[in-house]
């Protein structure tokens, strides 16, 4: 394969996993701009989905062999499900309170998320099946094949996100959940129930990132726990995009799986095994140091 | 007891042992220390060891965190720092124990001064995810084979006799690390509690506080910022190769991000800002984990992964309950008492 295959194919598979990515930071970011909590569970609760699709789909755990379709569905309920128990449960009681308070709160919950994973089903990697894992693959120019999980991967966050998009800009629940983002005061007003536009946001986004989990998972072939190592990746995306802004959250996403597939393919040999994750957080520093709300944050003035 | 605490003089208000029951509790409570490795088991020793080596994590944790409240989330990444550069110094170098701890501790004091600068601009979560940052770098560093030149290997084993300076007064046995620890551990407990009497971590508090006002006042935030991350640092780093002599060996994997949140359930638990607080939340949580521990190995051998979950929990509703810990809680009920039966 000539250097410009290598180069394009690389690309290819940046973009991909940075869209599968965006996934998860939309979901970090739409808490964020409803709520200010900052979710450091997110890499656990994107595990959550992963798994829970191979516990649905396979005899493991629970006999219910659902067909596939029918998992990835579950699974999307669960994420909704859980996003309105977490917050009636836990994050109703951390409003209002000081930022390390919520901070440890998001980290517990992760500790908790990733002990009962490895107590239920064990450290081990769990392949998906096969209706979810396809043989095909996606022939693209300089001799480049995109394995179909992959491509079936990418392709869904992309509907995912482009549909998130329109859902923020036209539906009248969506513009209800950008004004309760934007002003909570002037939203009640106007007679937003902030509530449940809390309540909401929290089912959203926790099911937004069961997908991105899912997905990720089944572009590597099955759940195994490196999936948690997304949760700190994507703060490099959202810090890059601007914590409060969610097409910012898709392009920082993107620009981190370049910098991973990039860095992983061309400084690997140079500096050792693993660089391509350390990169987005070298990255991640620079931009906190030099331009810290990011592409699209809001920049916060403080006065006394 | 007095229906009120009355001081004289100002130095009598900041004296390290206030009041009579303290001045007594003190002297009956001097010997114990000294007393405990020739009493109690070899695994009680060993966990008073652990202990105490924690504490000085903690109290480091309580400088940045408590007095200067910033949220760095790299505990396992310092004590890392701590413990592989002084294993360098003991095991190649053969320079001795107090080197390796001096050595470690700056050199860890060093890094969070460097992963402390993003505080110029920023504050709050961004320092926690920073530091977050670092977090995964130092675990990747030192899994990494390749860059063992500067590290010295990934996994290693510390030797079991060493001296203090170079081969003299050598330390080998459990008992002999113990009161080598426990030394330690005295230093820097009495350091950060004149610490909290002095400017500094007034001047640490008042950023704390609030850091606009602060600057408002004359105070040059960022050095001090600065200053809060090298002093709590150092402290961490120590900690770090003080363990690293305590478990016998350098691990990356007892350095992950639940060391970090294990600190700061103990850290939560006592009572954020209070070295006492930190003292009794370190041994509360020590040797509720021992037993937790034991009771999940009897109900099934792998039930030992619930241990995160357990400690989840328990920070989550300290939070939600009492936020300031329990030596806040102490106090609630002191004052109650004093004021019994009548609450007037």
């Amino acid at each position: 394969m000539s250097v410009v295959g290598t180069l394009f194919e690389v690309t290819v598979t940046g973009i991909g996993l940075g869209a599968i990515y965006a996934l998860v930071a939309i979901g970090f970011s739409l808490i964020y701009k409803v709520t200010g909590v900052l979710n450091f569970a997110q890499g656990q609760l994107a595990l959550l989905g992963a798994y829970l699709v191979v516990v649905l789909s396979t005899p493991l755990l629970v006999a219910l062999e659902l067909p596939a379709s029918a998992a990835i569905v579950a699974t999307l309920v669960f994420g909704l499900l859980l996003g309105v128990f977490l917050e009636r449960v836990v994050f109703r009681h951390f409003i209002g309170e000081p930022v390390l308070s919520v901070i440890i709160v998001t980290l517990a919950l992760g500790g908790i998320i990733t002990g009962m994973v490895r107590f239920l089903i064990g450290p081990q990697y769990r392949a998906y099946p096969e209706a979810i894992r396809p043989d095909w693959s996606l022939p693209l120019p300089f001799g480049v094949d995109l394995s179909a999980s992959f491509t079936l991967g990418v392709a869904l966050s992309l509907v995912v996100v482009v549909a998130l998009m329109l859902f923020f800009r036209y539906t009248v629940i969506g513009s209800i959940l950008r004004a309760g983002s934007s002003d909570q005061q002037a939203a009640m007003v106007l007679g937003v129930s902030i509530e449940r536009t809390i309540l909401l946001s929290w089912a959203l986004s926790i099911a937004i990132t069961s997908i991105g989990g899912l997905l990720f998972a089944m572009s590597a072939g099955g759940a195994g726990f490196t999936i948690e190592a997304v949760g700190v990746l994507i703060f490099a995306a959202v810090v890059f995009g601007g914590l409060d802004s969610i097409p910012g959250a898709f392009i920082g996403s993107i620009v981190v799986g370049l910098i991973q597939q990039l860095g992983a393919f061309y400084a690997e040999p140079v500096i050792g095994p693993g660089v391509g994750q350390v990169l987005p957080m070298v990255f991640l520093l620079v931009v906190i140091l030099v331009k810290p709300y990011g592409l699209f944050g809001t920049e916060r003035i403080e006065r006394l | 007891m007095p229906c009120g605490e009355y001081f004289t003089s100002y130095d009598d208000r900041m004296g390290l042992i206030r009041w009579r029951t303290e001045r007594v509790a003190f002297l009956l409570a001097l010997p114990i220390p000294f007393l405990i490795p020739f009493v109690l088991g070899g695994g009680a020793v060993s966990m008073l060891t652990r202990i105490f080596v924690f504490v000085i994590a903690v109290l480091g944790l309580n400088v940045i965190l408590g007095y200067a409240g910033e949220i760095v989330l790299a505990q396992g990444a310092f004590m890392a720092i701590g413990a592989y550069s002084s294993t360098r110094i003991v095991a190649e170098l053969g320079a001795g124990l107090i080197p390796g701890m001096l050595v470690g501790g700056l050199l860890t004091a060093t890094i969070a001064v460097i992963f402390g600068l993003p505080s110029w601009k920023v504050k709050g979560f961004y320092i926690a995810i920073s530091t977050l940052a670092l977090q995964f770098i130092a675990l990747w560093f030192f899994q990494n084979s390749e860059l063992a030149f500067i590290h010295g290997g990934s996994q290693q084993n510390v030797p079991r006799e060493v001296g203090l300076i170079g081969d003299f007064a050598t330390v080998s046995t459990a008992t002999e690390q113990y009161f080598l620890i426990l030394t330690v551990t005295v230093i820097f407990v009495l350091a950060t509690l004149n610490l909290s009497r002095t400017g500094i971590a007034r001047v640490f508090r008042g950023i704390h506080e609030n850091d606009l006002s602060s600057a408002v006042l004359g105070i040059n935030v960022f050095k001090n910022k600065l200053l809060a991350y090298a002093i709590g640092g150092f402290m961490i780093g120590v900690a770090g190769s003080l363990y690293s002599i305590y478990i016998g060996f350098v691990d990356p994997g007892s350095y992950t991000i639940e060391l970090t949140l294990e600190h700061y359930v103990m850290l939560l638990l006592g009572g954020m800002g209070r070295v006492w607080g930190a003292i009794i939340g370190v041994a509360a949580v020590t040797i509720a984990q021992d037993e937790i521990r034991t009771l999940l190995r009897e109900y099934a051998a792998d039930a030992t992964t619930l241990e995160p979950v357990f400690f989840g929990v328990l920070i989550i509703v300290v939070l939600a309950v009492e936020p300031k810990g329990i030596i806040a809680g102490l106090g609630q009920i002191k004052d109650y008492l004093r004021k019994w039966p009548y609450a007037y």
